[in-house]
C-alpha cells in the first residue's frame, strides 16, 4: 500500500426515482490497498460499486480513478475492471478465450496475448486449462477465470461484487486467503462489495460500513470491532451485548457511568462514536464476559442470572444469560474446552466484566 | 403393465404414444406410399408397379426440374435471409428495449388472426396493376404509369412469404436473446467493448441457436411452398412444388410427382444440413 490515492469519491449521490440508493458518499482510497464495502443487501454498496466501474451514472459529486475525473468515461474507458457476483463466463468462448476477451482489443501479438493468458492463469492456480469449455468448470473455477480475466487486463482497480457468495463455505474460506495472497503479490487495489462481516475482516485492509445508502464507518477491521460507531455497525460485526449507561461524570477521555445490569463502571470515550449525551448505550462483546458459577473477584462489575438458552457452535458455546432489569438476554461467548465449563438451562451463574471490554456506543437514539 | 408404467421409460413410452402414433401413420405411413409410388410407372390409367430407377433419371436430366429446384432453393433462401434480418431487429427490440413485452409479443401474433389465404390475397390487392400501391403512386404523380414489376414474379414471393414468416422468425430469435445474461453483456463492456463490438462478440454467437431455429421454420416449409408462388408468382415466380402439383392433377404422373417430391426433399434437407453447419462454424468462429 502507498499514500497515494487511487480513488477518490466526493458527495456521490444516486437517485431511482425518489429512492435514494447512496448518499453523500465520500471515499479515498490508498494505492495497493484492500476496501471492503460490508452492509445487508439494500444498502447501496453494490450500487456504489457499479457507479465507481461506469455501469451506473451518479446524480451528484465527482469519482476520479487514479486523478482522472470519470464523469465523461464511459465503462469501457477505465482503468477499473470487474469480478461479477455471477461470474458471468462467456458459455460461447472456452478458458482461454474467455481469459484473452478483453486482450484482443489491445492489438498484442498472438504470442504476447497466448503468454499473458498463461501467466494469468497460472495466477489462478488454472495453468494449462485454456481449452476447457465453459460449462466444464466447477463454481470455484468459474471464479478464478473470472479472477484471471479482469487480472490480465492489468487494471489499476479491480472490483469484486460479492466474489464468494456462489462457494460453499470451505472453500469460500480458502478462496478468502488465495485472493489476499494474490492481491498482496500484484499490489493492484481491490474494492470488494460484501455482505459477509467475517469476509470482510479477513480480507481487507479497511472495511466501509453502508446502512441505507449511508456509509457510516470507514476503519481497519480490529478499530471496527472494538471501536464501532453506533449501534448499527455494532451489531453487523460480530455479536453485541447491549446495555443502557447512565452518565455519573465526564472526566474526558473517560466517563464514569451506572451501567444496566453491572452497576458502577468507568468506560473510554469512543472518539468513533459521533453523539454525546447523558444516556449512553453500552456494547459489551460476548466472548469479553466472564462466566462462573460464583460471583468472579478481579472483575470490574458482575452480575447474577439465569441460563436461558444455549447453543453450541463447535469452537464455543453460547450462553445466554436472564438478569434481572436487563430486557434482552445478555450472550456469553465461551471457547470450548471440552466441558470444562458446562452450565445447563436454568443454572444460577454471575457475569463479569472489566471497564476496558465495555464500548461506548454514543447517544442511545444513534 | 402396470410395472412397466412405474418406470421412468415406461412412463415417457406412455406418455409419447399418442403422439408417436399419430406421427406415425400420417407422416411415416404416406412417406412410406410415396417412396413407393416414385419406383412405379405411369401407364395411363394403369400403375404398372415394376421397379424402376425411370423417374429418377428423368428427374435428374430433366432441365426444368433442375431449374425449379434451384429456383424454389434460392427463392426460399431469400425469403428466410429477408425474414431473418427483418425479425431480428424486432426481436432485440422486445428483448432488450421495452417492458411492454407481453403486448409486443402479442401484436407480431395479430396476422396469424387472418387466414394465410386472405394475406396473400391483399397483397395481391396492393401490389397489382391497379392495386393500392400504384394508385397511390400513380395520384401522388411519382410515377405516370402503373408498376408491372410489384407483382408476379420472385420479388413478390419473396415479399409475401417475408410477411407471412415473420413471427415465425421473430419468436425464436426473442428466446435466444431473452436468455442472455445481463451481467455477459456488462463484463464485455467491463473489458473493454463498445456496444458494437459487444453485439459482434457476445449478443450475435449467443443467437445462433436461434437464427438457425427461426431459419430452418422458414427455409424447409417455403421451398415446397404452393400456393404463394401461384397466386403472386406469375410465370416466373413458380416453384417445384407448382410442377409436383402439375404430376399429380392435369399431368396425371404420380410416380413423377412422388420422385419430384422425394428430390425436392433430399434438396431441402441437404441444403438446411449446410446451413445448420456452416452457422455453427460461424458463431464458433467469433472471439
Amino acid at each position: 500500500m502507498t499514500d497515494q490515492n487511487i480513488i477518490e469519491i466526493s458527495g456521490v449521490e444516486k437517485r431511482f426515482g425518489t429512492f435514494v440508493a447512496v448518499r453523500d458518499l465520500n471515499l479515498e482510497l490508498k494505492e495497493g490497498e484492500f476496501f471492503s464495502l460490508l452492509g445487508p443487501s439494500g444498502c447501496g454498496k453494490t450500487t456504489a460499486l457499479r457507479m465507481i466501474a461506469g455501469f451506473q451514472d451518479h446524480d451528484a459529486g465527482s469519482i476520479r480513478i487514479a486523478g482522472q475525473d470519470m464523469a465523461n468515461i464511459p465503462a469501457n474507458k477505465r482503468p477499473a475492471n470487474m469480478v461479477f457476483q455471477s461470474y458471468a463466463i462467456f458459455p460461447h468462448l472456452n478458458v482461454g478465450d474467455n481469459v484473452a476477451f478483453g486482450l484482443r482489443k489491445l492489438g498484442l501479438g498472438k504470442v504476447e496475448m497466448q503468454n499473458r493468458v498463461a501467466e494469468a492463469l497460472e495466477m489462478v492456480e488454472l495453468g494449462g486449462l485454456q481449452s476447457r469449455k465453459a460449462d466444464e468448470l466447477s463454481g470455484g473455477q468459474r471464479q478464478r477465470v473470472a479472477l484471471a480475466r479482469a487480472l490480465v487486463m492489468r487494471p489499476k482497480v479491480l472490483l469484486l461484487d460479492e466474489p464468494l457468495s456462489a462457494l460453499d463455505k470451505n472453500l469460500r474460506e480458502a478462496m478468502q486467503l488465495e485472493m489476499r495472497r494474490l492481491q498482496q503479490k500484484l499490489g493492484i487495489t481491490f474494492v470488494m462489495v460484501t455482505h459477509d462481516q467475517y469476509e470482510a475482516m479477513t480480507m481487507s485492509d479497511r472495511i466501509g460500513v453502508m446502512f441505507q445508502g449511508k456509509l457510516e464507518q470507514v476503519d481497519r477491521p480490529e478499530v471496527l470491532y472494538a471501536r464501532p460507531c453506533n449501534r448499527r455497525v455494532a451489531s453487523f460485526i460480530g455479536g453485541m451485548n447491549f446495555l443502557e449507561a447512565r452518565v455519573r461524570a465526564d472526566n474526558g477521555a473517560s466517563v464514569e457511568v451506572d451501567l444496566q445490569g453491572f452497576g458502577p463502571l468507568t468506560i473510554d470515550v469512543n472518539p468513533n462514536a459521533i453523539s454525546r449525551s447523558p444516556d449512553l448505550l453500552a456494547g459489551i462483546r460476548p466472548e469479553q464476559l466472564e462466566i462462573s458459577a460464583t460471583r468472579p473477584e478481579d472483575y470490574d462489575a458482575s452480575l447474577q442470572g439465569i441460563v436461558s438458552d444455549i447453543a453450541f457452535y463447535g469452537e464455543s458455546v453460547h450462553y445466554y444469560v436472564r438478569a434481572e432489569g436487563v430486557e434482552d438476554p445478555i450472550a456469553v461467548a465461551v471457547p470450548n474446552y471440552f466441558h470444562t465449563v458446562d452450565y445447563k438451562r436454568g443454572d444460577q451463574v454471575w457475569l463479569g466484566v472489566q471497564n476496558a471490554s465495555v464500548i461506548d456506543l454514543g447517544a442511545r437514539e444513534g | 403393465m402396470a410395472g412397466l408404467l412405474k418406470s421412468e421409460a415406461g412412463k415417457g413410452l406412455a406418455l409419447s404414444a399418442p403422439a408417436s402414433l399419430y406421427v406415425g401413420l400420417l407422416v411415416a405411413g404416406p412417406l412410406g406410399i410415396l417412396v413407393a409410388y416414385s419406383f412405379w410407372t405411369q401407364t395411363y390409367v394403369e400403375i404398372d408397379k415394376t421397379l424402376t430407377w425411370a423417374n429418377y433419371l428423368e428427374a435428374a436430366t430433366d432441365p426444368l426440374v433442375r431449374h425449379l429446384v434451384l429456383r424454389s432453393i434460392f427463392i426460399a433462401g431469400a425469403v428466410t435471409a429477408a425474414t431473418v434480418a427483418l425479425a431480428y431487429p424486432i426481436a432485440y427490440f422486445i428483448a432488450f428495449r421495452t417492458n411492454k413485452k407481453t403486448l409486443w409479443l402479442l401484436l407480431i401474433t395479430i396476422p396469424f388472426w387472418s387466414s394465410y389465404l386472405l394475406r396473400v390475397f391483399s397483397w395481391k390487392l396492393i401490389l397489382g396493376f391497379n392495386g393500392v400501391m400504384n394508385s397511390a403512386l400513380l395520384s401522388l404523380g411519382v410515377i405516370d404509369e402503373p408498376l408491372t414489376f410489384l407483382l408476379y414474379n420472385e420479388f413478390a414471393v419473396v415479399l409475401t412469404l417475408a410477411h407471412a414468416w415473420a413471427p415465425f422468425a421473430i419468436l425464436p430469435i426473442y428466446v435466444s436473446l431473452q436468455k442472455i445474461d445481463r451481467s455477459l453483456l456488462e463484463a464485455a463492456t467491463d473489458l473493454g467493448c463498445s456496444k458494437l463490438e459487444r453485439f459482434i462478440r457476445v449478443t450475435l454467437p449467443l443467437t445462433v441457436p436461434g437464427i438457425i431455429a427461426a431459419s430452418l421454420i422458414i427455409f424447409i416449409p417455403t421451398v415446397g411452398d404452393y400456393v404463394t408462388p401461384s397466386l403472386v408468382g406469375g410465370s416466373q415466380g413458380k416453384m417445384i412444388a407448382n410442377l409436383i402439383q402439375v404430376q399429380f392433377g392435369p399431368a396425371n404422373n404420380w410416380p413423377l410427382g412422388a420422385t419430384l417430391s422425394l428430390v425436392a426433399m433430399a434438396a431441402v434437407g441437404v441444403v438446411a444440413i449446410l446451413f445448420v453447419l456452416l452457422a455453427t462454424a460461424l458463431g464458433r468462429r467469433i472471439r
